[in-house]
């Protein structure tokens, strides 16, 4: 089957109890996002990385460190960017990424903290 | 700040949006009541050809539960105070966040953000407006369930219950977006709750999984309507193959189009390809990483000799077939047999997949994520193709027919080129059906050219309309000339139906073209 990507059965012989546990799956409980802070990394491969990531060049590489007494002014311009847009760049309201989030990421974003985060999404792993 | 610069929605009075506004603190706390100008900035950046001035909200709701926005519902009933809703806000080249009019009030449900349920064995799914395809995806790889999305192409940021009520559509078999709705529970403009299908059976097992309930079917009202607000709905998901083979076919005339969409036809229809197929105009398959200036710096539309350039530098073609098998592995040994035999036919056919497919670069490595339903906003890169920030999306149905298609291509070149704007542009394929579908990219920067394409797309609706071809969906800045291009017979049963269900005009007023 060269060229065609076969994924691995979802069938778990003699791991019945693991299929059982996977059924189970349709009990969680929901996911309430709305109250939950996300951490920096995570806001941004969720929202930014998949425009920003050097690889996917859409948009400009933004996680380069700045010097410290820039960090004032480059985290005005990414926070006016953010929540007002520019050209291509959509706005990203309140409701998507709440103020701390955004300051947090910010913070991650000047400092280079998140210089070499993950950019690649799960889905771009082998399966 | 002197009160007349103040915004208010239409015929509301000053005293009554205050207390409509100190009701809508009481329902959400203050925090979820956005009225400071720095706070609504984020809803009034628009993409397509209109005034900024005309898209700018008066305040914002975020309501985190259905009860809230039954009780935000009444008082708008009460002080006549009218909403525009969204659920991510990001169908960007139709609209984005912005109101359909200067003065409503954004009823912003990006919060309502919880994955209700997902059931691996039916596959199927709940979900409340604000999930985003990124969160549903995470939490399927979180619980290793699997099952596969469909996304449209913004898939990360925006999510199914917005797209498909927009009745956007996906590359997956599941494609057809609405097709695979089931189930909804909306709030009317009365502040009842009502769920369809199955839903109205208390501790109903099959919400998701039957669509059609007892009676009249009326989940469609609610998709591109203001009938009401739809604060859950239920969604079925793909499960994964066993395998999967994305492909490429490349064509390198004009006219070649014609030959495809007629050897594609059967083979869509019989289901030998089940996926939402798209036939890739050179310029959109270039556009998604190369910049027009690299080839042409002129104003009017890109020249010939310019487009064949980039097909010589890119490897691409005239038209480029992105497609996939899905099944067993035999499966697809079978069906490959098939496609090749037909594409192969004429000899006009350059057929690719695996490593050859790969290495041709352009726009395989994102079609083959988007036919797998993976997250991905390669597309986004159209945007640079132009610059400036400017896009509308002009979308004609059509049917799959090669005369058909080849008759609009020319028509959409011909207007385009009037303008100076360049063919960017695919065909989506769905059962029997395409979505033609054009990025009108221009600056928006600058307000000649944004002029120059709100004409243009204005011209492209009339023109299209006199030759029978309708559109599927429009951004608000032309929602009421292309609900004209439908009729006025039909234009008065919405209105019947506004009336009835929404007697104080009160949810997303001119919501494609529909008022009181």
């Amino acid at each position: 089957m060269q060229n065609t990507t076969t994924v691995p059965s979802r069938h778990l012989p003699s791991r019945t109890l693991g299929a059982l546990a996977l059924a189970g799956a349709l009990l969680l409980p929901p996911v309430a996002h709305a109250s939950e802070a996300r951490e920096p990394s995570e806001a941004y491969r969720q929202v930014c990385a998949h425009c920003h990531a050097p690889d996917k060049a859409v948009g400009p590489e933004i996680t380069i460190a700045f010097p410290e007494a820039a960090w004032e002014a480059r985290g005005n311009y990414i926070r006016n960017t953010v929540r007002h847009g520019r050209a291509a760049m959509p706005a990203f309201r309140a409701a998507k990424i709440s103020d701390p989030e955004l300051e947090a990421l910010i913070q991650a974003l000047v400092s280079g903290e998140l210089d070499d985060a993950p950019v690649a999404d799960a889905s771009n792993s082998e399966e | 700040m002197s009160t007349t610069q103040r915004i208010l929605p239409k015929g509301v009075s000053e005293a009554d949006f205050d207390a409509a506004l100190v009701r809508f603190r009481e329902i959400l706390g203050a925090d979820s009541v956005l009225t400071e100008s720095d706070q609504l900035a984020a809803y009034s950046k628009i993409m397509m050809a209109g005034d900024d001035a005309d898209y700018i909200p008066s305040a914002a709701l975020l309501p985190t539960t259905t009860e809230q926005v039954q009780e935000i519902v009444r008082t708008c009933n009460q002080y006549k105070v009218p909403i525009w809703t969204i659920s991510t806000g990001k169908n960007l080249g139709y609209g984005s966040a912005a109101p359909g009019e200067t003065g409503q009030v954004m009823l912003d449900l990006h919060r309502m953000n919880r994955i209700l349920d997902v059931d691996p064995d039916v596959c199927t799914a709940l979900l409340e407006p604000g999930v985003t395809y990124q969160q549903l995806y995470d939490y399927i790889k979180e619980h290793d369930l699997k099952l596969w999305l469909d996304p449209p192409a913004p898939s990360a940021i925006a999510g199914p219950v917005g797209n498909t009520l927009d009745r956007g559509v996906g590359y997956t078999p599941y494609g057809e977006h609405f097709m695979f709705q089931c189930g909804m529970e909306v709030v009317l403009a009365n502040g009842e709750v009502i769920r369809t299908g199955m839903g109205g059976i208390e501790n109903s097992s099959s919400w998701q999984v039957f669509k059609w309930g007892y009676g009249p079917y009326i989940d469609g009202l609610f998709t591109q309507s203001n009938y009401g607000i739809v604060t859950k709905m239920g969604l079925w998901l793909m499960p994964e193959p066993p395998a999967y083979r994305p492909f490429i076919i490349q064509y390198q005339d004009p006219e070649d189009i014609e030959e495809i969409v007629d050897v594609l036809r059967p083979l869509r229809i019989a289901q030998i390809i089940p996926n939402a197929v798209v036939i890739v105009h050179t310029l959109w398959d270039a556009g998604t990483h190369v910049v027009r200036k690299d080839y042409y710096e002129g104003s009017d539309s890109i020249p010939r000799e310019a487009i064949e350039r980039i097909k010589a530098d890119e490897g691409i073609g005239e038209w480029n077939v992105y497609a996939a098998l899905y099944g067993t592995p035999e499966q697809i040994e079978v069906n490959w047999k098939i496609v090749e035999q037909a594409f192969g036919a004429s000899g006009k056919a350059k057929i690719m997949h695996g490593e050859e497919a790969e290495k041709r670069g352009g726009g395989f490595e994102y079609r083959s994520a988007l036919m797998k339903g993976d997250m991905n906003l390669q597309e986004f890169g159209l945007y640079n193709w132009r610059g400036g920030g400017g896009s509308m999306w002009f979308a004609p149905v059509s049917q799959a027919k090669g005369s058909e298609t080849k008759d609009q291509t020319e028509l959409a070149q011909q207007i385009l080129g009037k303008y100076g704007f360049d063919y960017v542009a695919e065909y989506i394929v769905g059962w029997r059906d395409m979505h033609h579908v054009i990025d009108l990219l221009y600056n928006r920067q600058d307000p000649e050219e944004t002029q120059r394409a709100h004409d243009c797309f204005a011209e492209l609706i009339d023109e299209f309309a006199k030759r029978g071809y309708g559109l599927y969906r429009t951004n608000t800045e032309f929602m009421e000339q292309v609900a004209g291009t439908f009729g006025e017979p039909l234009r008065e049963v919405h209105k019947t139906l506004k009336n009835a269900l929404d007697p104080n005009g009160i949810l997303s007023p001119g919501k494609s073209g529909i008022r009181q």
